[in-house]
């Protein structure tokens, strides 16, 4: 058990900046759905350093959603069993649920897997934005708010942010909402990043510019990631550990190398031969492996 | 925006006039005769033959209707058979009275059904919203006039505290408010509930609650902002169908409105004030509509007009 003077409820973010930002230890999440209880997530552990990016890769129905959703406390209330332990910046998130709704905006930020649909597309990106800042800093005003969004719409390279402040969602193209996205992560000022499939709903020529303003971010402010996909790809190119999720469990975890340039598991075998190779066409077993997994 | 106007503006004139003229035709097909409707007993054949020449009935359908638009373009709809008055003046003087009741019963409705319906939504499946829903299906059942009579026997026949009949009072407003309302009342909470609870669950606002947004905001900013629309299309299309005369209330409690009006222009085959009293309460059913559609491009960015991505 952590020292629970160390993590003042006013100020999560105050908590000592050495050590994990989240240790994760035998979590495990039952869903009750309309075909009875369903165990999800069963028994998973991990942690995340700050600067680091921890994925959890799967095919869909792994667990690997709910893991992240489960962290946060965003399942649906009454829905959704969790057991085990979570401490984010120290503070088990598991064993009290409001201590998770003190962190979410507050040091822990969620980018999620359709940015298509993750906005209100009734209010602006600005007031969204805009909100997102004065619920992190509570006396900020409207006026100094719009400024610091115009700003961190600029740092993720959204072009003429103070033209785009009072556009509405449908008046962005996908990759350009992601980036709005991340602006609103970044607005939480966050030492954690939780990205849910943060491109899968991009086309493949945005999804590399998202994952490069995300890898730029960390080196810069050394946010921790815990990094949610199905394409590893993306896990090659972004994580410094994997952990391969199935039917709920870890079936092989360790530095990315290692899973990805010999992995133990025929499971991780069949991930690595879905990704497409890009490279001149020929008859080559690797070629014939890419088309068979399409 | 101004062309769209323009149009919409023709489009409810249009409609207008086509309910019109099909009211004019209808309620001379129909069975029945002003003439015998206003001689009183025994007339002879004279007597009405006098009565259908007096009035131009005895003329025909194309001639009368032929007449009936040339008087109408000059703002004429003729005299009340009647009331022996022009029909649109006795039509206007009623309106202020149709007019407030509707007002009053959809402000009922709104203040009552909306937070009913969120109050549901937030408890969506619970044994308490099963109550809640219980009482909605109640109201959705029984029928107006039941409503009003049981309301009647118990607040001015039992426990007299409220007037029975007519427009004397602000007090005689509540009883047949709360009538018309109740029905409205089980019909948009149920319509909010259902809209509040698919809002609630979209994935923005899941995201939203990710930022740290309160359960409050979630509510009343991002699920019923999103809901807006559907609602106020409900809202509006009620309120619409009350100002065309909420009949039975108005007749069970005396309401000098339109309702009661019409009921009174159709039993003596008031045919000039039937027609009057379509022209009104279909405009202003259309100006409600016009006025809706309007606020449409207010509440969603995405039916805004000429204004392109």
């Amino acid at each position: 058990m952590s020292d629970p003077t160390s993590t003042p409820t006013s100020t999560p973010t105050g908590a000592p900046a050495s050590g994990p930002l989240l240790e994760v230890e035998d979590l495990q999440i039952e869903l009750i759905t309309d075909r009875g209880v369903v165990r999800a997530v069963d028994g998973v552990g991990f942690t995340i350093a700050p600067g680091e990016t921890v994925t959890i890769i799967g095919e869909s129905g792994s667990g690997k959603s709910t893991t992240a959703m489960g962290l946060l406390r965003l399942l649906p209330e009454g829905l959704a069993v969790l057991s085990g332990t979570a401490r984010i910046f120290g503070a088990d998130v598991i064993a009290d649920a409001t201590a998770a709704g003190r962190i979410r905006g507050r040091g822990v930020s969620l980018i999620p897997q359709d940015p298509m649909t993750a906005l209100s597309p009734v209010h602006t990106i600005g007031r969204q934005l805009g909100e997102a800042l004065r619920l992190r800093h509570p006396g900020m005003s409207r006026a100094d708010a719009r400024e610091k969004g115009v700003e961190l719409l600029g740092r993720v390279r959204i072009p003429r942010p103070e033209t785009r402040w009072g556009a509405y969602p449908h008046q962005f193209s996908g990759g350009m909402l992601q980036r709005v996205l991340i602006a609103v992560a970044l607005a939480a000022e966050p030492r954690l990043l939780v990205a849910d499939e943060p491109t899968s709903a991009l086309d493949v020529t945005v999804q590399a510019g998202v994952l490069d303003l995300l890898m730029e971010l960390q080196e810069r402010t050394g946010i921790g990631i815990l990094m949610i996909t199905h394409d590893l790809g993306v896990a090659r190119l972004v994580s410094d550990r994997i952990h391969v999720m199935r039917d709920g469990r870890f079936v092989e975890s360790g530095p990315v190398e290692q899973i990805v340039d010999h992995p133990r598991e025929r499971y991780t075998r069949d991930l690595l031969a879905a990704v497409p190779t890009l490279g001149p066409w020929d008859e080559t077993p690797a070629a014939a492996v890419t088309e068979e997994a399409l | 925006m101004t062309r769209y106007l323009i149009r919409r503006l023709g489009q409810s004139v249009l409609t207008v006039f086509l309910t019109l003229s099909t009211v004019f035709i209808l309620v001379r097909m129909a069975p029945g005769d002003p003439a015998a409707a206003l001689a009183g007993p025994n007339p002879s054949t004279a007597d009405l033959a006098r009565i259908r020449e007096q009035f131009g009935l005895d003329r025909g359908l194309l001639t009368q209707y032929g007449l009936f638009l040339r008087d109408l373009f000059t703002g004429d709809l003729g005299t009340s058979y009647s009331f022996h008055a022009p029909a649109l003046d006795v039509v206007l003087d009623r309106v202020p009275y149709t007019i407030t009741l509707s007002l009053s019963a959809i402000a009922l409705t709104t203040v009552v059904a909306v937070p009913l319906g969120v109050w549901m939504a937030r408890r969506a499946d619970t044994k308490r919203e099963l109550g809640a829903n219980v009482l909605t299906i109640a109201g959705q059942s029984m029928p107006d006039f039941w409503i009003g009579v049981m309301l009647l026997t118990l607040f001015a026949v039992a426990v007299p505290v409220l007037p029975a009949s007519g427009f004397t009072t602000w007090g005689g407003l509540i009883l047949p408010t709360v009538t018309v309302a109740i029905l409205q009342m089980a019909l948009i909470s149920r319509l909010v509930r259902r809209e509040m609870v698919a809002a609630l669950a979209s994935p923005y606002v899941t995201v939203a609650r990710s930022r740290g947004v309160s359960t409050r905001v979630l509510t009343w900013r991002y699920a019923m902002g999103n809901s807006a629309i559907p609602v106020l299309t409900a809202l509006g299309t009620r309120f619409a169908a009350m100002l065309n005369g909420v009949v039975v209330v108005e007749v069970v409690f005396g309401w000098p409105g339109v309702g009661s009006l019409v009921v009174r222009a159709l039993e003596t085959r008031d045919y000039p004030l039937i027609q009057a009293t379509v022209l009104v309460t279909a405009a202003l059913a259309v100006l409600v509509q016009l006025l809706i559609d309007l606020a449409y491009p207010l509440l969603d960015p995405r039916v805004r007009l000429g204004k392109a991505a």
